[in-house]
């Protein structure tokens, strides 16, 4: 018999109409390492939560038909049962921490606690844990203060120590940035082949393809296809389901190759096989001419946190109608620049950290993060006009900022008030800031959703109240920090086709991102940053060409340059739409 | 992370005590001068807290208290040595204003018990780790669940802090004054507030399953990564200050007696 069965299992939350889960019927073997896909609520957690037996014991909600791991059934098996046969690790690396640890030694002993583990076995599997993934070295920090990567590689250890059969993940690496999520890839490898099985839901279907036995697609909460990367990618049909193949497998579509089994590759070594050295032809970009015109202009400017401590250091930039990313690790300056751009933050001289000098300049008591020296040399202009001396509240008719996490600002009761709080706020009228609002709720496909609350909604819906709450409030520049976080393929295209409009409404847009097949795809100038400074700025097929660039900020290129390196054509190419049809 | 948690990283005698040494010692310090019951005991219970903050290096650290608290004891004495009921013997006066002796000695008294309980309280908390108290005590019968919660403030505080101030800049930058006049102070909190509780919330439905998933709801006994075990100092200390509160009660028992 099978290690995991479900058997017409279903799911309806409490207070919901419809069904999460429509009776799900699948079998896993052990060792199986199982990859999930689909659009945003799609089942994909709900179905992860259920084999930890969340749902339905922490939700209630009406649950039908069976699921069983190994003979137990989380729905009725006992919390101890169930917490030392299945581990899941959630999306967002704080929230799973205890909070109640002071280092990453006691946090990973917290579960082992609870289980009431001997303490000479405790110490034998936290050691074990930390050092295959790799995170000995943090043991006697705060988790808390601990990167993305390394919060969630603690989070996973925490959940290894109690040696489960089974380890579920949820969208491990989507709130992480590059560096993060291959850290966090990179131990999921080590554990894959360790006879663990292994169930991972995940955007990101170029890892799913590289990782897993077989995958799941899910659609409205049923099975659209369960079976090897392979065959589930290369069926068609799947932009209906919500889903973005590996970018390897559309380009395969798109050159006409297949394996020798007559599918599509799905890995870049899959597709590096179907090529044989085959070199496609690249379109060469054409971007839409723009005016040539000077938004704003940093000149030599610096920032510290910390007296000492060089966030951002003698930075001189022009940003222009152009579309732009900023791309870099975490650390690199990135935000610091863009709150900098908005005004949240003050530069500082050479000498200083921000303190409490504002008055000499001018600048008004509201502005409290980051403030002037009497030597401050620099200065920041929007249009010509320093924007120095005005508070982050007065540019706001000027500068738009979505932050990166969407609960960080909203209060309203519905998602019309929310997204109508910055136009009221700038001065315009309430019939204006309604108009203003309906349309920038229609331009991120929300309108549906105008009289709903907006934690009602999922986080990627979130995110886009979060992008219309500033798009109504029509500024000439608008600061997007990880616009993609969180967001399915669908999710992402309406994001590209928002950078797209604003871009031709003469906006200019500034991108922070991860998402390098994004930036490849939506901007029309990169800038690189690393340790405050900016390593390099041009076309996309420029940079992304620029190993030495990429290699000192730790960025990788787009799929369709790695492939084209790999190839060792000469033509830059960044994504599918790049390379020329086969005519196949 | 900047911590809410009072705790100074050192090494001194205090420091290697057990909890419950620490809290024994309070205790003590409670008990013993009330029990004596006169002014003499109270300054002695100060002196000596007094002496093992400054032998531990902790002085420094404790002076923020005795600055909060000197409002409150000029206060007690300004009141009590003008108003105490006893009061008959004028010690000195402010042009109109008499201050009486016993009023003054009243006030003293008060004074003095403060700071006797407030130094051996700073050198409690100035010497050990929140999350070790709480540990020692579970370890003892304290409920897990409850010794979660006072554990996780120390560090859940914190980080809703940090929130905090992204949450104000969110609003910033949707055109919201956040500081300035009363008004525009008022008129910025809903926006700050709300945000900061839906996350909670949120971060606390999130956190509720990651416990789960951890095994909190077990009900397995829990075994503990640390078991700081009573040392021989720790029980001569808790003898010897057991014996003195045993001590001073016995004798006001037999003075009430008499």
């Amino acid at each position: 018999m099978a290690y995991i069965v479900a058997d017409d299992l279903k799911y309806r939350y409490p207070d919901s109409a419809d069904l999460a889960l429509k009776g799900l019927n699948f079998t896993v073997e052990k060792g199986e390492f199982i990859g999930i896909a689909g659009e945003n609520n799609s089942g994909k957690s709900t179905l992860c939560q259920a084999f930890a037996g969340l749902v339905p014991n922490f939700y209630k909600g009406a649950y039908g038909g069976k699921l069983t791991i190994g003979g137990l059934n989380p729905a009725s098996a006992a919390n101890s049962e169930i917490c030392t046969k299945i581990g899941l690790v959630f999306q967002n690396p704080y929230n799973q921490f205890s909070g109640a640890a002071e280092t990453v030694f006691e946090e990973i002993a917290f579960g082992l606690q609870n289980i009431g583990i001997e303490r000479s076995e405790m110490i034998r599997r936290i050691e074990e844990v930390m050092v295959l993934l790799d995170i000995a070295d943090y043991k006697d920090r705060n988790p808390f203060d601990l990167s993305g990567g390394q919060q969630q590689r603690v989070a996973l250890a925490g959940v290894l120590a109690m040696s489960p059969e089974v380890l579920v993940l949820d969208e491990p690496t989507s709130q992480l940035d590059p560096k993060g999520t291959s850290e966090v890839f990179g131990a999921v490898e080590k554990l894959a082949g360790k006879g663990i099985t292994i169930i991972m839901a995940e955007h990101k279907t170029e890892k799913l393809a590289e990782y897993c036995d077989r995958i799941m697609l899910l659609k409205e909460g049923e099975i659209a296809a369960f079976d090897t990367p392979e065959r589930v990618f290369s069926a068609g049909g799947l932009k209906d389901l919500g889903i973005a193949p590996p970018v390897y497998t559309t380009a395969a579509k798109k050159l006409g190759k297949r394996d020798k089994e007559g599918y599509y590759p799905v890995t870049l070594a899959g597709a590096l096989n179907a090529l044989n050295g085959e070199i496609p032809e690249v379109i060469r970009r054409l971007y839409p001419k723009r005016e040539q015109k000077s938004v704003i202009r940093l000149e030599n400017i610096g920032y510290s946190y910390k007296e000492g401590v060089r966030v951002i250091e003698g930075l001189n930039l022009e940003i222009d109608l152009r579309p732009t990313a900023i791309i870099g690790q975490n650390g690199a300056g990135k935000t610091t620049l863009a709150k900098l751009i908005k005004g949240l933050i003050k530069p500082t001289n050479t000498e200083e950290a921000h303190g409490d000098k504002s008055e000499k300049k001018g600048i008004s008591p509201g502005e409290k993060s980051g403030q002037i020296s009497e030597e401050y040399c620099g200065d920041i202009l929007l249009y010509g006009e320093s924007t120095l001396p005005k508070t982050a509240a007065a540019l706001s008719s000027k500068i738009g900022y979505v932050f990166q996490n969407p609960d960080d600002q909203i209060f309203k009761n519905t998602v019309l008030a929310e997204v109508m709080f910055g136009p009221l706020n700038i001065g315009f009228s309430k019939q204006e800031a309604l108009e203003m609002s309906l349309k920038a709720l229609d331009k991120v496909h929300l309108e549906g959703s105008k009289d709903m609350n907006p934690y009602d909604l999922s986080l990627s819906e979130r995110k886009l109240v979060a992008i219309a709450s500033v798009l109504a409030m029509d500024t000439d520049v608008i600061i997007l920090d990880e616009p993609t976080i969180a967001q399915d393929s669908q999710g992402k295209q309406r994001i590209a086709e928002v950078i797209k409009e604003l871009c031709e409404e003469g906006k200019a847009v500034i991108a922070i991102l991860h998402d390098m097949d994004f930036v490849a795809r939506c901007f029309e100038r990169v800038i690189v940053m690393a340790k405050g400074k900016i390593l390099a700025e041009g076309f996309p097929e420029d940079i992304f060409y620029r190993g030495e660039v990429l290699e000192a900020a730790g960025l990788e290129p787009p799929h369709i340059a790695i492939l084209m390196q790999r190839l060792g054509g000469e033509g830059r190419a960044l994504t599918v739409d790049d390379l020329k049809d086969s005519g196949e | 992370m900047k911590s809410i948690s009072l705790y100074v990283e050192a090494k001194s005698p205090f420091h290697s005590l057990h909890s419950f040494t620490k809290l024994f010692y309070l205790l003590t310090m409670i008990i013993v001068p009330a029990a004596v019951g006169t002014i003499g005991a109270f300054a002695a219970g100060a002196a000596v807290s007094l002496f093992f903050l400054i032998i531990c290096r902790l002085f420094k650290k404790s002076l923020p208290f005795v600055i909060f608290t000197l409002t409150v004891i000029l206060i007690v004495f300004i009141v009590q040595g003008l108003t105490y009921p006893q009061n008959s013997v004028v010690f000195f006066s402010l042009g109109n204003v008499r201050f009486y002796k016993e009023g003054l000695m009243y006030a003293l008294r008060i004074g003095l018990n403060f700071w006797n309980i407030l130094f051996a309280f700073a050198l409690m908390i100035l010497t050990t780790k929140p999350k070790n108290m709480v540990e020692d005590c579970e370890q003892i019968g304290l409920s897990p669940k409850f010794g979660y919660i006072i554990a996780s403030v120390f560090q859940i505080i914190p980080q809703m802090t940090s929130t905090m101030s992204t949450i104000t800049d969110a609003q910033r930058s949707r055109g919201m004054e956040t500081e300035g006049k009363l008004l525009t102070r008022a008129k910025a909190f809903i926006p700050l507030l709300a945000p900061v509780v839906m996350s909670s919330l949120i971060n606390t439905k999130e956190r509720a399953m990651a416990l789960q998933v951890r095994g909190f709801e077990a009900n397995i006994p829990k075994t503990f990564l640390y078991k700081r075990n009573l040392k021989k100092t720790d029980k001569w200390a808790m003898s010897i200050m057991g014996a003195a509160m045993v001590a001073s009660i016995v004798r006001r028992v037999i003075l009430w007696l008499i």
